[in-house]
């Protein structure tokens, strides 16, 4: 540990932390654009300059220090200043206030200021920082340089005079996808971020990998535009809520940004261990199901081979006059690797204590492919709970799951079938129809309608990860909670809430009102899960031992 | 009448000098071969730092303290010969290249063999063709005769050099750019520190030298430091108790371009005097001399009252200016100052690589702003304070007093100093670009400042006399900051 006065508190900060983040950790702002803790530090912003004082307390260092490759490291002790400090850093003497002034005086000469038109605005680090750090006025008059907009990729647009050419989005594409499609063009005031061009401009290779959303994230001002986002909203108009992503076993932390009316954007959010700072585009893009005019919003039953909208009263009797009629030998179960622990565990429960079946099964999306890149990979496991699914619904029943072919021959075989689905897009192999064919009543539970949903004889609307409260667990053991934004569409309503209501009209005498409950009920009962109550999950989520 | 001093380029009118043969007649190689054979390695480099030979690329940073801070043990360690030399006003080295390149071949082996290097890498700038040619045909000579390659003469050294060609950037010119560009990546200077000496080619120790401090390195071994230290003063360093010897010993490849009589490149001593070579030079073209550029174009300006400034490393950095590279731009009363700022900062708004925000935007400003003037487009405006005295009605009251706030002016020096505070000598910069275009922005605005604001006021380029034009020396804070260095002998 260093310890270190920093403007005019004594703080211990860790050996090798810089600047910038000790500051941040104590809750001074080093303004600062082209530093970013996941990516390497070129310091060419010039924005986080700092005054240093190395040798005694009385007379700071000639030149100003940039803040963000500053770090600090415990000093032997003859090289301590005044006896106790390894370093005297100040970030409001008089000429670090003026040298910020200065920068930002430079940064905005060639800026347009099209603040109002920019989709940036409200979240953008130039802005803020000019307000509390900058000059009211600009002493330029000359001409300004205006460089065409440029379509970098399928979600990416670069609108090339906001630029300040921090080169965050080059260092990301070398480092962390390592494409490395962006690159510098031109020199001097003429900088330019591109992509690679031919003589007659025209790309020969766009912005098109799996991570290259993160570039629009980590640009400081409004020049990397997601094109799905564009002139959508203004983000202080959105509601935020923490969250996790759905679209593979990775479990990434995100941030889902929300109005009334659906999701607008999903961004993520730091975790050290799961996915740092970043996410995948199938993920960040992934979210427009949520919103779609389609979902389901309301039961169906089918008549004389058409599916009718019908009441959850009609619906409910339907089924529980199904499941009694036939023995608890031709039942399956079968819950979804998208749903979350509590909907499987209510639903585990449902099929051991009321339908005193042991036919569980599990369902979800099918095997993608999986992207390596040097800092981050993309599972081909597409659904966000497998391992909590596999668990829960194997806990009461000596941890047996059917899965694969052995769950199809069981289906084929049954009379009637639970299906959970709630999987986006799910297409159906002939095995799967054919053996779903077979059976005599099959109740899906869905959000979307579906090659499934096809098949059902008795439809119930479910709900996706952004509109319930529960917990996934990923493929490397953590365990974190989603949360819910939106209320779902129409009648539908969660998993666990609906299976709960099937279970008691069977008899069943379940009582949970809310998600975190059955979380209580699974911290009990399951192994391992001791600690996964919502309380201790918290944002930062807890990995399973 | 002073005379030039040939040592480096003595040989350089013989014919064919370029080629082994020849250059072994007039003892090529020899000094080489006495170092080898007489002393070792740190005996060498402890000779270069007794000799104290100042880096001849610009800083003027003395070349044996830069070689004690290679560590020794992180092999491989590389030597870079800079040879991308781009400073305005400054041709020297492309002699050494053009016409006795195995000078330089003989310089890098001696640095090679004192600091245990075996790898050369020569950064030649893109438009000396001819001299890359002339010293590729020299290496391959060299090679041939058992002077680089594996074992040579026998004393299990290893030398190779490799030469690579510049793409046309000022900036890469400088060291840590220089590096970048040759590893291949955009010619952009690295954050210091680490310096190159710890972290530099491949992130591994490198030594970084112009073209000619290698070439006085067989000078030094073959005649002695003695010798070496007889040429050139050494002054006194009074910072320190007792005073320190700070030498500017040997001789210096000075450029002499503009108005006088015979430009070229002259090899002279240290420590002479402008007025001293200008007559060298063949005496001034024109009536009087207006100014002169002592270090190429980014050292600040030296105006007639500083004419007897003795042009070594530490009487210009005294007089608040620079050796540099040793380009020395004459000018004579014709000359208008504003507009040969125009054409400096043309130059460096150009030149700029655009990394680091100050520098990226600062110069193109900096340089639309006196473009402006130039232009007749210069902005003044007229105050009027109140000031109480006796007006013209014979009453107590205010007479309105009134001046000419010359706002451009202000605005070009402050955003200059906004680059890099040439007062204070910091700068916000990653390099020192920065200061290399405030230095000449802030020092032609305010030692000519008349001419500037005449430029403003008639909205057009007007040429004053010189007398006029410049500002004198008891207005002038920067002439009152001027010293005048002692030198170490006299004061013992």
């Amino acid at each position: 540990m260093a310890f270190i006065k920093l403007n005019d508190l004594e703080i211990e900060v860790e050996d090798g932390t810089n600047i910038v983040e000790a500051a941040r950790q104590h809750g001074i702002e080093v303004p600062h654009y082209c530093y970013h803790p996941g990516l390497s530090r070129p310091a060419n912003c010039r924005m986080c300059l700092i005054d240093l004082y190395l040798r005694s307390s009385e007379m700071p260092e000639r030149q100003l220090a940039t803040g963000c490759t500053t770090t600090v490291r415990s000093a032997p002790p003859e090289r301590k200043i005044d006896g106790k400090y390894d370093v005297i850093v100040r970030t409001d003497s008089p000429r670090v206030i003026k040298a910020r002034e200065d920068i930002l005086e430079f940064l905005l000469v060639h800026h347009p200021l099209d603040c109002p038109v920019c989709d940036q605005a409200g979240e953008c680090d130039l802005q803020d920082f000019s307000y509390r750090h900058g000059h009211d006025k600009s002493r330029y008059v000359e001409v300004k340089n205006v460089p065409p907009k440029k379509d970098l990729g399928p979600d990416v647009l670069l609108y090339t005079t906001r630029c300040i050419v921090c080169t965050r989005c080059i260092r990301f594409c070398d480092e962390v996808s390592g494409t490395g499609e962006l690159g510098l063009i031109n020199r001097g005031s003429h900088d330019e971020i591109d992509i690679p061009r031919n003589h007659a401009g025209t790309p020969i290779q766009l912005l098109d990998n799996k991570l290259a959303g993160n570039v629009v994230d980590i640009c400081p001002v409004g020049a990397l535009i997601s094109k799905d986002f564009l002139f959508k909203s203004r983000p202080w108009f959105l509601k935020k809520e923490n969250s996790i992503c759905s679209g593979c076993s990775v479990g990434c932390n995100v941030t889902v940004e929300y109005k009334e009316d659906g999701l607008y954007r999903i961004k993520p959010r730091f975790h050290e261990d799961i996915n740092q700072h970043w996410m995948c585009d199938d993920g960040r893009l992934g979210y427009h199901y949520v919103n779609n005019d389609d979902r389901l919003q309301l039961p169906q039953k089918r008549v004389e081979d058409e599916l009718v909208t019908t009441q959850w009263a009609d619906a409910l009797s339907l089924i529980t006059e199904k499941i009694s009629e036939v023995e608890s030998n031709d039942i399956v179960v079968i819950g979804s690797a998208q749903a979350t622990n509590e909907d499987n565990f209510v639903l585990q429960q449902f099929a051991h204590d009321v339908l005193k079946t042991t036919q569980l099964g599990l369902f979800g999306q099918q095997l993608g492919e999986e992207h390596k890149f040097p800092q981050f990979t993309i599972e081909a496991d597409k659904n966000p709970n497998t391992a909590g699914a596999r668990t829960i619904l194997g806990s009461a029943n000596g941890n047996v799951v059917l899965e694969g072919e052995t769950l199809w021959e069981k289906v084929a075989g049954a009379k009637v079938v639970y299906l959970v689905s709630g999987v986006p897009e799910r297409a159906l192999d002939e095995a799967e129809k054919e053996a779903l064919s077979k059976v005599d009543f099959l109740i899906v539970q869905d959000i979307l309608p579906s090659a499934v949903t096809e098949m059902a004889d008795v439809i119930l609307p479910g709900t996706t990860f952004a509109e319930k409260d529960g917990t996934f667990t990923n493929s490397t053991g953590w365990v974190q909670r989603i949360r819910k934004t939106i209320d779902p569409p129409g009648e539908a309503q969660s998993d666990w809430l609906i299976t709960q209501q099937i279970a008691n009209q069977l008899g069943g005498e379940f009582e949970y009102s809310f998600a975190g409950e059955i979380a209580l009920a699974i911290a009990e009962s399951v192994e391992g899960y001791g600690d996964a109550t919502h309380q201790k999950i918290g944002d930062a989520g807890i990995k399973l031992a | 009448m002073v005379q030039e001093k040939r040592i480096l380029y003595e040989h350089l009118n013989v014919p064919n000098i370029n080629t082994y043969d020849v250059y072994r007649q007039y003892d090529g190689y020899t000094r080489f071969e006495k170092a080898l054979a007489e002393y070792q390695p740190d005996d060498i480099a402890q000779m270069v730092k007794d000799s104290g030979l100042k880096g001849r690329g610009g800083a003027g940073f003395s070349t044996g303290a830069k070689w004690s801070f290679v560590p020794k043990d992180i092999e491989p360690r590389y030597l870079c010969c800079n040879a991308d030399e781009s400073e305005p006003g400054t041709f020297s080295n492309r002699y050494v290249l053009e016409k006795n390149p195995h000078l330089l071949i003989e310089g890098i082996l001696i640095c090679c063999y004192a600091m245990g290097i075996e790898t050369t890498y020569v950064y030649i700038r893109g438009e000396f063709t001819l001299g890359k040619k002339m010293l590729d045909a020299a290496i391959k000579e060299a090679y041939e005769q058992g002077y680089l390659g594996e074992n040579i003469r026998d004393t299990g050294l290893n030398v190779n050099i490799y030469t690579h060609p510049g793409a046309g950037a000022y900036i890469c010119g400088e060291e840590t750019g220089l590096i970048e560009s040759l590893e291949g990546k955009r010619g952009q200077p690295r954050n210091k520190p680490p310096f190159p000496a710890v972290e530099g080619v491949f992130m591994k120790p490198t030594v970084v030298q112009n073209v000619e401090t290698l070439c006085n390195l067989p000078f030094i071994v073959g005649n002695g430091v003695e010798w070496y230290t007889e040429m050139g003063p050494t002054y006194a360093d009074t910072r320190s108790d007792p005073p320190t010897p700070d030498p500017n010993t040997g001789t210096k490849l000075y450029c002499i371009s503009g108005d006088v009589n015979e430009p070229g490149v002259y090899e002279l001593e240290l420590g002479l005097t402008c007025t001293e070579l200008i007559e060298v030079a063949g005496g001034l073209r024109g009536e009087e001399v207006k100014a002169v550029i002592p270090g190429g174009s980014s050292a600040p300006i030296l105006t007639h009252y500083e004419l007897d400034t003795r042009l070594d490393f530490t009487s210009l950095t005294l007089a608040k200016s620079m050796l540099g590279s040793g380009g020395i731009i004459v000018m004579n009363e014709t000359r208008n100052i504003v507009d040969c700022l125009l054409n400096i900062m043309k130059f460096y708004a150009h030149e700029s690589c655009g990394q680091c925000t100050p520098c990226r935007w600062g110069t193109p400003w900096v340089r639309d702003i006196v473009q402006r003037i130039v232009d007749g487009e210069g902005r003044k405006t007229t105050i009027t304070r109140p000031k109480f005295g006796v007006t013209e009605s014979g009453r107590w009251g205010d007479t309105g007093e009134t001046e000419e706030i010359y706002e451009d002016l202000d605005l070009l020096e402050d955003v200059a100093n906004n680059i890099a505070n040439v007062d204070t000598m910091t700068w916000n910069t990653i390099c020192v670009f920065g200061i290399a275009v405030s230095w000449p922005a802030v020092s032609y605005m305010r030692k000519f400042r008349p001419e500037f604001e005449a430029a403003i006021r008639e909205g057009k380029l007007v040429t004053l006399p010189v007398a006029e034009a410049t500002v004198p020396p008891e207005e002038n804070y920067a002439y009152q900051q001027r010293f005048i260095p002692k030198e170490f002998s006299e004061l013992e």
